[in-house]
């Protein structure tokens, strides 16, 4: 170690959705990497631990190192080529560059889509059709008596989520901590979770919307057969007690995962547990809020909801902005064959979209912005390597409640960060397509974006 | 004489041409047609850069080649008729209010979203989301007649308000979610979780169905407007037996969440 060491003192983690803003960084601004992370969980010392300066150059096109400056023109003269180019990814960058990458899209007249489409986009649909009572993760430590966890496995996913907001921590109602509350799992196996929860309860796979309708059905007091316990793995009788509970809390709250939206029925299912929430309303404080996993995940959602009205699958080629999942989604644009080029930022589609989808982005111009070397990256015609968020830059960054929290960097990186690289890539689009306009649309028609 | 409109050149990235729909281009010459404008992606083109026009629209308009790509074709039509030889792309007929559509190939998915009035007939399979709202919109499907010979996917009449949805083969899941009125046949299997949050219509299967907790069983019973339904989809072409149109059926109602006046029924002597 050497002697020339900082101390940051409330310090953003952005591994996961929780976004806790109290770490205590210790950096070596030497070897220009962070050697202690006080209290980060395990995923959060590993992400600082990681995130260590590389040496790959700062853009390469098909794998040769070149000038920032010529990977920026070359990016942009793909896109403006592009008749049915694509934006995706954004869940682990800054608002800012967020921001910018929906002005390309607006630009350039393509699709914009984030990695919420693959975890939480039921979650979004079900917003739209059901309504959401929500709140802040202030509201549930201080408040709330009785805490659900469905299809998701916090302890691994989010370890801090428990002891920061909601089961632990002592709160201005809820004076005893952990003892004022009533905390219940749901899910298809015991997980790691299991051991905090208060009640478990163990539900068949694929039966989660049958067991939500059930409860729907009991808390309006009506009837349900007990042949749902065949059904679905839960006895008549939990669900009753379940319900018992619901009703008879000071403040309840749901929390959902991806078990529940990733799995058949999909934004029904996420649909279902928001229809239970506002129906619990009749009785008691519910709320419910569905667990993000990625550091801003949830900032894509507000920063495209913002300024396209929609929070993801979003498809410009019209001029105006049109929503609809399922045609304007990644996964579907690359698995029909509709993109022509893609540009992902800050994700790696590459490793973990279906096979048909990565045959197609192999065969067509990528462009990818990440901070280390992915398959994505690799399969790339234009690579960026980019600065990490919350380490190396600053900016804002949305908790999974939708509360903003605005970060500094730690310690200063060689690399640009992704919002420098899009805007850069933004004032280029807008030269060449206001040139190609100026032929085709007559002056005055032409859009500033 | 009719309009034919033959595909010479496939479309790379989708195409939509909401300009194809006989109120558009009835009485329109050749030159004219070709000239209109269609969106190639975000590229704002002719017609005549893909399609080979010829003739003039009487309220007949003929399409030819292969037309799995070609988004939004006969888009608010009221007027007229379309015979689409091959496949078709997504949002067939949206919002159509009169007219008929004939689609020999396979149809994409949002089939005739939010239709008021017309008929179309699909002689192959289609995708997602027949006749349904569009995300976001209160209403889907308010009146006309979708006929589907072939297997649907999810989703088939969401949130329909009027109207006949009859399919030939089998619906994927959900079919007829949060339906508030009119009628869907499926001689058919269905998939799981029918009717969720139905308030009123029917459904109808020839196969026994998984139900959803929240339906109740009624009785068992011969409907004579059952009767006329399926006699009238036997005339347009599609398999029904005596032995269905003259049998019982199992009467089930839900949503109990909602209001409870929505019906499946399932043909007992299967
Ligand atoms: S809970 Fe999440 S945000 Fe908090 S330290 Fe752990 S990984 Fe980081």
């Amino acid at each position: 170690m050497s002697e020339n060491i900082k101390i940051v003192k409330n310090a953003t983690c952005t591994f996961c959705g929780c976004v806790c803003d109290d770490m205590e960084l210790t950096v070596d601004l030497d070897e220009k990497r962070i050697i202690k992370a006080k209290n980060a969980c395990v995923l959060g010392r590993a992400w600082f631990a990681e995130h260590t300066i590389g040496d790959w150059p700062v853009a390469m096109i098909d794998g040769k190192e070149v000038s920032k400056e010529e990977a920026i023109e070359e990016t942009a003269q793909t896109l403006v080529k592009a008749k049915f180019p694509i934006i995706y990814g954004l869940s682990d960058t800054t608002c800012e560059a967020q921001r910018q990458a929906v002005a390309i899209s607006d630009i350039i007249r393509g699709t914009i889509d984030t990695t919420t489409s693959v975890c939480h986009g039921p979650s979004g649909l079900a917003f739209q059709g059901v309504g959401e009572s929500t709140m802040s993760l202030g509201e549930v430590k201080n408040r709330a008596d009785l805490v659900i966890y469905w299809g998701g496995n916090p302890a691994a996913s989010h370890p801090r989520h428990f002891t920061r907001y909601t089961v632990t921590p002592k709160g201005m109602f809820i004076p005893n901590g952990r003892k004022d509350r009533t905390v219940v799992l749901v899910d298809i196996r015991k997980t790691p979770s299991a051991p905090v929860a208060d009640l478990f309860i163990q539900v068949k796979p694929g039966k989660d919307f049958e067991v939500l309708w059930a409860l729907r059905a009991l808390v309006k007091g009506k009837n349900i057969d007990p042949s749902i316990e065949e059904e679905t793995g839960v006895s008549l009788a939990t669900l009753e007690d379940l319900v018992d509970k619901m009703k008879n809390c000071r403040y309840g709250v749901l929390f959902f995962g991806m078990g529940l939206t990733m799995t058949r029925g999909r934004h029904f299912n996420s649909g279902a547990i928001m229809a239970l929430t506002t129906d619990l309303n009749e009785f008691t404080h519910f709320v419910t809020k569905p667990v993000r996993g990625h550091g801003n995940v949830t900032g894509a959602d507000n920063v495209l909801s913002w300024q396209t009205g929609y929070p993801f699958g979003v498809n410009f080629n019209r001029g105006y902005p049109r929503f609809n999942p399922g045609e304007f989604t990644t996964v579907d644009t690359l698995s029909r064959g509709d993109a022509d080029a893609a540009m992902f930022i800050a994700s790696d589609p590459a490793s973990n979209f279906p096979k048909v989808a990565i045959e197609h982005m192999k065969k067509i111009p990528v462009i990818s912005l990440d901070t280390k070397q992915t398959e994505t990256s690799n399969l790339a015609h234009v690579a960026f390597a980019t600065s990490t968020y919350g380490i190396n830059t600053g900016g804002t960054v949305y908790r999974m409640d939708d509360v903003p929290i605005t970060m500094r960097s730690a310690f200063d990186s060689p690399y640009p960060d992704d919002e420098e690289i899009l805007t850069a890539i933004k004032k280029r689009v807008q030269e060449l397509v206001w040139a190609k306009q100026g032929i085709k649309i007559a002056v005055g028609e032409a859009r500033v974006a | 004489m009719s309009l034919k409109l033959s595909l010479h050149t496939k479309p790379d990235v989708p195409l939509e041409a909401d300009v194809i729909c006989p109120d558009k281009l009835n009485g329109v010459n050749e030159t004219a047609i070709a000239a209109l404008t269609v969106f190639h992606g975000n590229d704002q083109t002719a017609l005549g850069d893909f399609f080979t026009v010829k003739g003039q629209c009487d309220g007949e308009i003929q399409l030819e080649g292969d037309l799995a790509n070609v988004k939004h074709l006969g888009s608010e039509m009221t007027i007229g008729k379309m015979i689409i030889e091959g496949d078709v792309g997504q949002h067939l007929g949206a919002c159509m209010s009169g007219g008929e559509i004939v689609v020999e190939g396979n149809a994409h998915d949002w089939v005739a979203p939010e239709m008021t009035g017309g008929k179309i007939t699909i002689k192959g399979n289609a995708g997602h989301l027949i006749g349904s709202a569009y995300r976001g919109s209160p209403i889907g499907m308010q009146g006309g007649e979708i006929i589907i010979h072939g297997d649907v996917k999810n989703e088939t009449g969401n949130t329909m308000r009027g109207g006949l949805i009859a399919i030939g083969g089998n619906t994927g899941d959900f079919t007829g979610v949060n339906m508030l009125a009119g009628t869907i046949i499926v001689l058919g299997e269905m998939g799981i979780r029918n009717g969720a949050s139905m308030k009123r219509g029917t459904i109808i299967s020839m196969h026994h169905a998984p139900m959803i907790p929240t339906f109740s069983y009624v009785c068992t019973y011969n409907p004579t407007y059952l009767r006329m339904y399926l006699s009238y989809i036997r005339k347009l072409g599609m398999e029904v037996s005596d032995e269905q149109i003259n049998g019982n059926y199992k009467r089930w109602i839900g949503d109990a969440i909602e209001l409870n006046k929505g019906e499946i029924l399932l043909y007992a002597n299967e």
